[in-house]
């Protein structure tokens, strides 16, 4: 998560595209990696790792950004390989388990699904800082005023909770630090041990938590927030090439579900 | 101006009066230092300034404006900036830059003029070029002047300092206190709550409170020279105040007021040299 979110470095087309632009793209591939057939995987495919080049993003920091989700895709796989029943074009045998090669090709398929969502993912938060990220959230989320919904409330929740990762990062520290000086042993015995002493953490956490909640409010009180309309530093606004990226996508995922 | 008359707080829950009918005067363009023990009432008291706690009893009116309407706490806010002890509970942006527009944004100012105005605050605290940073990455220092920019950049009358540099190292402190009180070139009247005299020595005004009341109130040279009753307070009065008062009491007077190291030696040396020149004239005759 630290490692993928504030860490923009780049500069350049990809990077000076609307928020929206983006967030747009990244929502149509995801789309598109979930119902979309073959082919159309393919190219949507090839598009982004396009992209990824365009945006000079190394095949080192994808790989490093996905290691997480590696062992879910590696399971998703495996799953399909073992379990795919039906009409067998080629079976092995090992043992008691059997592998068929239509099972590989689901399994193959349904992973490079995942990896192509992730990879949509990894675009959007690679190429755009999370402050740009949440104005453009804001501006696309503004038609849920109809039913009862602030944007502007929603985007400032997601960029306190992005602003306060860090923080609580370092408090649990604090109280890890502290219990361990007290004798707690969080590192070391049986992962029960280990869990039962970190569930300790839980509750003096969230008090630090709702204090530091409490003064946060004061301190936005105090710098005029009163929950109402506010205005933004950034003004954005749709550019031609915005505009081209938007509607091109908007037509790969009519495509898709046409084709 | 802010007027205070006859302010009396207490927290719900509480039986103790937090503050016990107190009055008071801010002009425009003063220095004004808050001191006293913990739990005396001066962060209540800040808090009532820019509306944060309405008055049980009383009233507190900033420029004309009442802190009790609602519907100007806004402007009232927007006169009145307020920095807090943690900068960490009071930066709000995931960006400096962020940071700053927050305030201004709420004011709801025209973009382009947010954008102007976290330029000006930002190179005025001199974090000029650290827009794009996380504030995270700031040293403790840093987090507080961007704090103070982020109160300057709603072009305040009034900017209340709640412990300022309590959680900072000394040097870090020291610029944080500099740029305080650059404020006051810029015509900017300030509160700073402390508990080290050290810090406002250059005050003009200072006022000193106990158990929610207000028991002196008046210049620095004034109130330092009562170093006892300080101390009785349970406050320490400026080390070199201490000095010049522990000497007095033995008989030697080098003075008032002394509250700088630079003055004290200047005086004690003064004093050793016209000893020295005294002993040599008895030599002679």
């Amino acid at each position: 998560m630290r490692a993928l979110i504030g860490n923009v470095e780049g500069k350049g087309r990809i990077y000076r595209l609307d928020p929206r632009a983006k967030i747009i793209s990244a929502a149509a591939l995801s789309i598109i990696c979930l119902h979309s057939t073959v082919p159309f995987l393919f190219l949507a495919g090839t598009l982004s790792l396009a992209v990824c080049a365009l945006a000079r993003i190394e095949a080192r920091r994808l790989l490093r950004a996905s290691k997480p989700a590696l062992p879910f895709i590696a399971i998703v796989f495996l799953l399909h390989a073992f379990s795919m029943t039906g009409s067998h074009l080629v079976a092995f045998k090992l043992g008691a388990v059997r592998i068929t090669t239509e099972g590989l090709l689901q399994g193959g398929l349904l992973a490079w699904r995942f990896a192509l969502l992730l990879l949509a993912g990894f675009l959007l938060f690679m190429t755009t800082g999370p402050a740009l990220l949440t104005s453009g959230l804001e501006r696309l989320l503004r038609p849920m005023k109809l039913v009862g919904v602030s944007s502007q409330d929603l985007a400032l929740m997601v960029s306190l909770a992005l602003r306060f990762i860090p923080v609580l990062q370092e408090e649990m520290e604090t109280l890890r630090d502290a219990q361990a000086a007290r004798g707690a042993r969080l590192a070391t015995g049986s992962i029960a041990a280990r869990v039962r002493a970190l569930s300790g953490l839980a509750l003096p956490l969230s008090f630090a938590v709702f204090r530091r909640c409490d003064q946060l409010v004061e301190a936005m009180h105090a710098r005029a927030y009163d929950g109402g309309p506010r205005t933004d530093l950034r003004e954005l606004a749709l550019t031609r090439e915005d505009w081209v990226v938007i509607i091109a996508a908007g037509l790969a995922v009519a495509g898709s579900f046409l084709v | 101006m802010i007027l205070i008359e006859d302010l009396s707080h207490r927290y719900e829950g509480s039986l103790l009066q937090a503050l016990d009918g107190l009055s008071l005067c801010l002009g425009e363009g003063e220095y004004v230092a808050l001191i006293g023990p913990n739990g005396c009432g001066k962060t209540t008291l800040v808090k009532h300034l820019n509306g944060l706690l309405m008055p049980t009893n009383g009233t507190v009116s900033v420029d004309g404006i009442r802190t009790s309407d609602k519907g100007r706490l806004a402007e009232i806010r927007s006169r009145v900036g307020m920095i807090f002890q943690n900068p960490d509970h009071q930066i709000v942006g995931m960006t400096v830059e962020d940071d700053v527009a927050f305030g201004p944004g709420n004011l709801r100012l025209p973009s382009g003029e947010i954008r102007e105005r976290v330029g000006r605050a930002l190179s005025a605290m001199g974090l000029a070029g650290y827009q794009e940073r996380h504030p995270h990455s700031l040293s403790g220092g840093e987090k507080q002047l961007l704090a103070l920019a982020g109160v300057l950049a709603m072009d305040p009358h009034y900017v209340v300092l709640d412990e300022p540099t309590s959680s900072l190292d000394p040097a870090s402190g020291a610029r944080v206190l500099a740029m305080v009180r650059g404020l006051k070139e810029r015509g900017i009247t300030i509160i700073h709550v402390t508990h080290h005299m050290e810090e406002v020595i250059g005050a003009g005004r200072i006022i000193v409170m106990d158990k929610g009341r207000i028991v002196a109130d008046d210049t620095p040279s004034a109130v330092f020279g009562r170093a006892e009753w300080l101390k009785s307070l349970g406050l320490a009065p400026p080390q070199m105040a201490e000095l010049a008062w522990l000497l007095r009491r033995r008989g030697v007077d080098i003075g008032t007021p002394l509250h700088t190291l630079e003055e004290t030696a200047d005086a004690i040396s003064a004093l050793a040299r016209a000893a020295h020149a005294c002993r040599r004239g008895e030599g002679e005759a």
